[in-house]
């Protein structure tokens, strides 16, 4: 060990690694992204044991651990509880791009939820200032549509009339 | 709560925190802190039964680590687990060492931490950790900046950005005083809106400044039973509880308390703690940033309004205040993830055995606190005390 605390070269190991994944999304995720896929709409499950909206759906709500139950359509409008303004470029693990900074992702309450159940994804403004908590948001759908929730394009503010 | 026998914590080791530990690779960084654990406990490999062993695997994608890392921890031959819980995992190694020991099943068991974040990708690694069916597009690591948007929110943005700035240097001082933390910039008291408005916003309000360290580390703590406490006449730090609470969802906001404040109002009523600024003697938090550690001190302590600013405003929090927090600089010095929360407990309990050498709270400890923080908004408080439980008494 005395070489090494000495004038000794540190060799390191360069390894890259890229991994292909397919995950099985199980019939209720399925469910939900079938319908964005196929009809634009963004369905949460309801659990009838307490109320609880689940969006994204999973199928038992934690809390009253039952199952969910019943299907309700929600949004597209909704309102914003919080948000992040991104400026840290880090890369997307999807495809390992790094992204455009700044970004918004927002967690946002669907029409017709009760109660609270975000749903977490881009938000997108023409002047980002203007994005606020309770700010009113609108899901845009992509034109092209595969069953992920990118069939969401991002959710658009809605500007407040003057 | 009902503990089979007591368990006490005899002995403390780390290796040195840094970002570049290229001279050594992943087992010899472990073994210096198996090896200074050992030294404090006074005792050898040959009194160790066990190896409770734990990482983030997601951060260096090793399969199987603790078969790699046994040359460096010892654990030929021996009983060995493995355990991954995200940044908690340093925490429930040692919920798992003290449940191991209380059961009895083992006698002596040795808790082994450890990162080496350099050799991995940290924010990938982390975003990976999202739901792969929607969450994994949108996570940017474990940046957030919810925390200081809602406390500039409800105590304006003067006083919540100084607050966090305050938190931010004491932190900084307190790291000065600990040889083995990975950061110390000495910061000044007097520049603190110069530093901010200097450092890059990564989330919001959440500047470069703010935000802990990617670091390589290990952290070793040794568990023992009563009886070999006594038998090898050791200070012990004693193990009177630990509580884990997490969420079903990775990271959603609903009105609902925190889990931090669960896991302490639960740990509270257990350990008949109804006073816990005047009760516990030292926090040892995970302070994933200064913002972070400011709102959580005051759900830890179950605090409403501003008292936890006050805390940070009027000095309480430093290592020589009235209710000190991470005398070791915290976790915005040192982060070698799968070991910093079991730094955590190892900070408390070398508070409780008199053994932090220049950041010792000059004060007596009799009680410490050590929390730990992950995925899931995953929350884990334990207790240590510098007398046994009363087993009769707690049962």
């Amino acid at each position: 060990m005395s070489e090494a605390n000495t004038e000794q070269e540190l060799i390191v190991s360069r390894q890259i690694l890229s991994i292909n994944q397919t995950f099985s999304t199980g019939p209720v995720m399925g469910r939900f992204l079938i319908e964005l896929r196929d009809n634009k709409r963004i369905m949460a499950l309801r659990c009838s044991a307490n109320g609880r909206y689940l969006l994204p759906p999973r199928e038992v709500d934690a809390m009253s651990v039952t199952e969910g139950d019943e299907w309700i359509e929600v949004g597209p409008g909704g309102t914003l509880r919080e948000y992040d303004v991104v400026y840290y470029a880090s890369p997307d693990p999807l495809t390992g791009e790094t992204r455009d900074v700044p970004y918004v992702i927002g967690w946002v309450n669907l029409d017709g939820v009760e109660g609270i159940a975000p749903l977490w994804h881009l938000v997108e403004a023409d002047d980002i200032s203007k994005i606020k908590t309770g700010a009113r948001v609108e899901a845009i759908f992509a034109e092209k549509r595969s069953g992920t929730m990118e069939d969401i394009k991002h959710f658009k503010l809605i500007e407040e009339e003057a | 709560m009902s503990k089979n026998r007591n368990v006490g914590i005899i002995g403390c080791g780390m290796s040195k925190f840094s970002s570049h530990r290229e001279e050594v690779n992943q087992p010899e960084m472990i073994f210096e802190a198996v090896e200074e654990a050992l030294a404090d406990a006074g005792i050898t490999m040959d009194d160790v039964e066990c190896i409770v062993h734990g990482n983030m695997e997601l951060f260096e994608m090793v399969h199987q680590p603790d078969m790699w890392h046994a040359l460096g921890t010892g654990t030929r031959g021996k009983s060995g687990v493995r355990l991954t819980t995200g940044g908690t995992t340093g925490a429930t190694l040692a919920c798992a060492a003290d449940n191991l020991v209380a059961s009895g099943l083992h006698d002596v068991v040795m808790a082994v931490g450890f990162e080496k974040l350099q050799e991995g990708h940290t924010t990938g690694g982390i975003s990976n950790m999202a739901d792969p069916l929607w969450g994994r597009k949108l996570q940017a690591g474990a940046l957030t900046g919810t925390t200081a948007l809602q406390m500039i929110d409800k105590f304006g943005e003067e006083r919540a950005k100084a607050c966090a700035m305050k938190h931010r240097v004491i932190m900084d001082e307190h790291a000065a005083l600990n040889e083995k933390a990975h950061r110390c910039f000495n910061l000044e008291r007097s520049f603190i809106t110069e530093m901010m408005d200097a450092s890059p916003q990564l989330v919001g309000e959440l500047r470069m400044i703010h935000m802990c360290s990617q670091s390589d580390g290990a952290c070793v703590v040794i568990f023992a039973s009563e009886a070999k406490v006594e038998e090898w006449k050791k200070k012990a730090a004693w193990v009177h509880d630990h509580e884990t609470v997490h969420r079903e969802e990775s990271i959603i906001f609903t009105e609902e308390k925190t889990t931090h404040r669960v896991s302490a109002e639960r740990i509270y009523a257990r350990n008949g703690i109804t006073n816990p600024r005047e009760e516990i003697d030292v926090f040892e938090m995970y302070d994933p940033s200064s913002w972070w550690g400011l709102h959580w001190l005051g759900e830890f302590l179950l605090l409403d309004g501003d008292e936890h600013l006050q805390m940070v405003e009027n000095d309480e929090i430093c290592i020589n205040g009235k209710f000190p927090v991470n005398p070791s600089g915290g976790v915005v010095a040192s982060n070698p993830i799968g070991a910093t929360a079991l730094v955590r407990v190892a900070e408390a309990a070398m508070q409780v055995r008199g053994t932090a050498g220049k950041h010792q709270v000059p004060k007596p400890v009799h009680k410490a606190l050590a929390s730990g923080f992950g995925g899931t908004m995953w929350s884990t408080l334990m207790l240590l005390s510098d007398e046994k439980l009363n087993l009769e008494e707690a049962s």
